[in-house]
């Protein structure tokens, strides 16, 4: 219910702010695709919150080189349906300057296919598929790729927890399959042996029949990709069978919806994410404030990536000084800061590169277990 | 072991399957419409489910006031929604359903936020070891319980009482039994209410098993019932609770053994239509 009046409220935000097409005087317009409603109208909300602080920040700050930031948002219900024309609308009728993404693969795709062609800088906050960045010289990615963190995993259960026999629970859309790709090509280098691997589906909340084959299997540890809506239900059912094995997940579980959906039984889960939440950088410190105070729940890893999106643009608008958009994207190309996830910069494929922060649930929060930057092993592909 | 094991965890998930897809071929029994906002009246249940749960403490009464209130607005659902269009080609009535399925998800989205709903503290999550080795929730059994119980009375209902036969005789052929004096339309609302109470202990129980409730959680029961009524024979009663039980353990099995290649829903209509290339009317309706 508490969820009402914000709906209410950014519905008529979003009316208002597609009103206000004729740009202020020294203004800075960002377009913003992300789902606010369907499917993925949840992690769209944080992703929004997330943006709109990092206007915020900036602009009481001072703004671009005292030109103010705009964000000019659309829903695009994370369909790459709705994303392409939306994008083309944003970079022809509404003028932004650059667009990001707070949406998920499919519709990340579609839009940073247009802004290519379009010759305007794209950033992606938190969408995972591969090919979004291989669009082209003007699509950056400031999270990581699912084949990244598949190895950040690896290295977690195999070398830094030590246990050697693991189930896979693999989630098979884009993001499970990529996660599992990168487990898969370095678990034998830190000594893991796979038991054995079960896909399950997005749609799926009932895993009786995995849970009873897992506990067959009797691993060591257990390498569950998938989002809180899945990973909720899929915890708590592993526990209640009486299996103790650590779950070892990603990003997609982290929310603190996450542990209110598994109760008791998220204590001890592990994931490899973006987000620490007991850094003492400033920045990820003001953004975790922030955050909790403008959504009314506590910050998450896809609230932290729209976040760090923005700022990297507001960074890289600064240093092109209104030079255009092939100097924002040589701007963005040369990023170097410090944002909520961590130290940002990209390699030549328009990649991050940074830390893969490692998060263990205590006492019901999310709380800081290791941090990885081993960078060989973390490098993204270059091409 | 496993083999049992898996089969268990099959007929816990064919149980609810059962409690879903029974209003829904109640209601194309008596008026040949296929009814997808059902699953909408499924979700509604969920909800209710944990917001009582949570308000008062009592999952029992969440429980049954999630029923009555739903089998409430389903006597709605035929009164505002399908009534006045009896007269038109089903299909009118199939899209209105459709639409009022997909209106219910936004606004239940709107309503009750993004995010989807949890039980503060989880009733019924003790253990219980029913076989050597194979343990099952409370919760699990109590879905099996409800299942049995509520199927157990609406057979004898349908076979014992006055008013079951007046239900049977309306399907049969509804203008003979209302020249024998039968209220159809009376027939008709009770009809609507059991169907809709059901599919709403299903969405508690279902919110019980998963501690999840969300304003997309009707769509896979949405065209998963929709198959099992098929399967089952359309109408069929004794068919459905048969094609759910099964749905429900190829489900298990399939999901560990061919999982890698069909997800659940891949293996559910894989089955339907093996199913159907050989019985084309269904499991057990007489061809």
């Amino acid at each position: 219910m508490k969820f009402k009046l914000q709906n209410i409220a950014m519905v008529a935000g979003i009316a208002l702010a597609a009103m206000s097409a004729p740009a202020l005087a020294g203004s800075i317009k960002i377009g913003f695709n992300v789902p606010l409603t369907g499917f993925a109208a949840a992690d769209g909300n944080s992703a929004l919150v997330g943006a709109q602080l990092a206007v915020e920040q900036v602009n009481a700050a001072g703004g671009i080189n005292g030109d103010m930031l705009e964000l000019v948002v659309y829903d695009d219900q994370a369909s790459p349906k709705e994303s392409a024309p939306l994008a083309v609308k944003l970079i022809t009728r509404d003028e932004v300057v650059a667009g990001i993404s707070g949406s998920y693969s499919g519709a990340t795709r579609a839009a940073a296919t247009i802004y290519q062609e379009e010759a305007t800088p794209y950033i992606a906050a938190y969408a995972v598929h591969p090919d979004i960045t291989r669009a082209g010289d003007y699509v950056f990615r400031t999270s990581f790729m699912g084949e990244v963190q598949g190895r950040a995993g690896a290295k977690l259960i195999g070398a830094m927890m030590g246990l050697k026999r693991v189930v896979m629970i693999t989630l098979n859309n884009d993001f499970g399959k990529s996660l599992a790709a990168g487990f898969k090509a370095r678990a034998a280098s830190f000594g893991i042996e796979i038991v054995a691997e079960y896909e399950y589906s997005i749609k799926d909340r009932e895993f009786g029949p995995i849970v009873s084959k897992v506990r067959a299997d009797a691993p060591e540890a257990i390498y569950a990709s998938g989002y809180f809506f899945t990973a909720g239900p899929l915890v708590r059912q592993l526990r209640a069978a009486g299996i103790e094995a650590p779950v070892i997940g990603q990003e997609g579980y982290d929310t603190q919806k996450f542990i209110e959906i598994a109760g008791p039984a998220a204590e001890g889960v592990i994931i490899t994410t973006s987000l620490d939440r007991d850094s003492s950088d400033p920045v990820t410190q003001a953004f975790i404030a922030g955050f909790e105070a403008k959504a009314g729940y506590p910050a998450d890893m896809v609230g932290a990536s729209a976040h760090t999106a923005v700022l990297v643009m507001a960074e890289a608008l600064r240093a092109a000084g209104g030079g255009g958009k092939a100097a924002l994207r040589d701007a963005i190309a040369a990023t170097s800061l410090d944002a909520s996830t961590g130290h940002i910069s990209f390699n030549g494929l328009g990649e991050v590169r940074k830390d893969v922060q490692v998060q263990i649930v205590k006492d019901g929060n999310w709380r800081h277990y290791a941090v990885i930057s081993d960078a060989a092993l973390l490098a993204p592909p270059e091409e | 072991m496993l083999f049992l094991d898996l089969t268990v965890q099959g007929l816990v998930q064919g149980a609810i399957y059962a409690l879903i897809a029974l209003g829904l071929t109640l209601v194309y029994g008596l008026l040949r419409i296929l009814h997808v906002a059902h699953a909408a009246l499924f979700t509604l249940g969920a909800y209710l489910g944990v917001i009582v749960t949570n308000q008062t403490g009592s999952f029992a009464l969440a429980l049954a006031v999630a029923m009555v209130v739903v089998g409430v607005i389903g006597v709605g659902v035929y009164r505002f929604a399908y009534k006045p269009l009896l007269d038109q080609p089903p299909l009118v009535a199939l899209i209105a359903s459709i639409g009022l399925f997909i209106a219910s998800e936004e606004i239940f989205r709107l309503v009750f936020g993004p995010y989807g709903l949890s039980f503060t503290d989880p009733p019924l999550q003790t253990q219980v070891e029913i076989l050597p080795g194979i343990f099952l929730s409370h919760a699990r059994l109590m879905v099996v319980g409800i299942a049995v119980v509520f199927l157990g009375l609406l057979g004898w209902l349908s076979a014992s009482t006055r008013t079951g036969i007046a239900w049977r005789a309306t399907v049969a052929d509804p203008d003979m039994a209302r020249s024998f004096g039968i209220d159809v339309e009376r027939v008709r609302y009770l009809n609507f209410f059991i169907g809709s109470a059901l599919a709403a202990a299903a969405g508690v129980m279902v919110a019980l098993l998963n501690n999840l409730v969300e304003p997309t959680m009707g769509a896979v029961p949405a065209y998963k019932a929709l198959a099992i009524i098929v399967l089952g024979g359309l109408g069929s009663v004794r068919g459905t609770l048969v094609a759910s039980l099964a749905l429900g353990v190829i489900e298990a099995f399939g999901t560990i053994y061919i999982g890698h290649l069909l997800d659940r829903d891949a293996i559910a209509f894989a089955f339907l239509i093996i199913v159907l290339m050989v019985r084309p009317q269904g499991i057990l309706a007489r061809g």
